[in-house]
């Protein structure tokens, strides 16, 4: 009987696994192959991922409020302006901070 | 794959799940994550005290969050170790508790006083950050992942951290004083954070061979000197008289070595120092303590009535 296989592509080489769409496919095997023709071919490709539709679960902005329903600024490096040089790993997470931050509350 | 394969092969994220690795390489790759690991829940047990003692409500709920943190980042390491294959989480954590696990030479030390906690939030914390931060480039990709994620959320640990020695030392001062007795003691403990010089390594070579080090112990605690002992006196904290530390011609700073106390160092690496089997028998009274929960979330029982139930957030 076919069935849904979510699929999930990474790049390249120690990237992440990304979803990128799904296929209809009887088994593992097929899908796998599916994955590779459909999702593979084209955008840059290393491995791929297939995972049965129904063993995905999923929670959304309806189910709960991510992020908190109250005002958590003090776990963000912004809270704390120390006007003094940062050690470079330090500047990192904080530039990666504020690109998250930014994005949350475009979102 | 052949040892001489991975070491050809070894560079940032080489290796996942997928491949056939050398069990000597697995091993490595487990010693290493299960010490990481094992660190970020003592840490986590070290200063989870301060939630309570912070003389503040923000301090309060910024300790609250980076406890928190530092147990996430515990489980996600325990994870990247357990994909190897050589042990469970379960059998991690069981060997924490029963004082066979390995963890960070800091975290062996009690802290009492408030004082205290830049040591470990600002200092400690900030030679951990440095050395996570190489570790994104590590071999083994599920340890280089959790990486980008305990980086993403240490900033705040260390800015938190930084905070706090900021406002004590522009406090009374009773409360300068007593930072600086707290960084005098802190001190010696917070150098050997990165162990032994290269030579007297034990792990060192192959785990640089195979990718899964990216620095020595020597660059990277070079890198935290040159950043942390400049902020030190900045905020006014004065270097004890040893270890003797002094400043190169090019501005690099140096430690003299064979002033630090290296027995007591393998003391503590070994889970042999008292006051260290202290904080570990403490976790593990701790583990043992909540045992109900961990039954009660593998039981088949559910909820009969009532709301659904919901995690923190």
């Amino acid at each position: 009987m076919t069935q849904i296989w979510e699929v999930f592509r990474q790049e390249e080489k120690g990237g992440y696994h990304t979803h990128c769409g799904n296929v209809h496919a009887p088994d593992r095997e097929m899908a796998k192959q599916f994955a590779a023709v459909q999702h593979g071919r084209r955008k840059p490709t290393n491995s791929i991922w297939v995972v049965p539709k129904d063993e995905v679960g999923e929670i959304d902005g309806d189910d709960v409020s991510f992020g908190g329903t109250t005002d958590k600024g003090y776990r963000w490096t912004t809270a704390y302006n120390l006007q003094t040089r940062q050690a470079e790993e330090v500047e990192e997470s904080d530039a990666e901070q504020q690109d998250a931050e930014q994005r949350r509350g475009e979102a | 794959m052949d040892i001489e394969t991975v070491k050809e092969r070894a560079g940032p994220r080489e290796f996942n799940p997928a491949d056939d690795l050398p069990e000597e390489y697995r091993k490595a790759a487990t010693r290493m994550i299960e010490f990481h690991a094992n660190s970020e829940i003592m840490g986590a047990y070290l200063e989870r005290p301060f939630i309570r003692q912070a003389p503040s409500i923000d301090r309060k709920l910024a300790f609250s969050a980076k406890v928190q943190d530092e147990i996430g980042h515990g489980q996600l390491l325990y994870r990247a170790a357990e994909t190897l294959g050589i042990k469970t989480r379960e059998e991690m954590l069981d060997d924490l508790a029963n004082g066979d696990g390995k963890f960070l030479n800091c975290f062996h030390y009690p802290m009492d006083s408030w004082e205290e906690t830049p040591m470990i939030a600002f200092f400690v914390d900030g030679a951990a950050m440095r050395r996570q931060a190489t570790l994104r480039r590590t071999s083994w990709e599920p340890y280089a992942h959790a990486m980008d994620k305990v980086c993403f959320e240490e900033g705040f640990h260390v800015k938190h951290g930084e905070d706090i020695l900021a406002t004590l030392m522009s406090g009374s001062r009773a409360e300068q004083r007593r930072t600086q007795e707290a960084f005098e003691e802190w001190w010696p403990r917070i150098i050997q954070f990165f162990g032994p010089t290269d030579d007297k390594s034990t792990h060192h070579d192959f785990a640089a061979d195979v990718g899964l080090k990216q620095m020595t112990n020597d660059e990277l605690r070079q890198a935290f000197l040159d950043m942390y002992v400049p902020k030190a006196r900045n905020y006014g904290l004065e270097l004890p008289d040893y270890p003797r530390v002094h400043q190169n011609d090019d501005g690099r700073w140096v430690v003299e070595e064979d002033d630090l106390d290296w027995d007591e160092f393998f003391t503590v690496a070994r889970n042999n120092y008292e006051p260290g089997i202290g904080q570990i028998d403490g976790r593990a009274r701790a583990q043992e303590a909540v045992e109900w929960v961990r039954d009660a979330i593998e039981s088949d029982a559910t909820p009969q009535s009532g709301k659904a139930p919901q995690a923190a957030d």
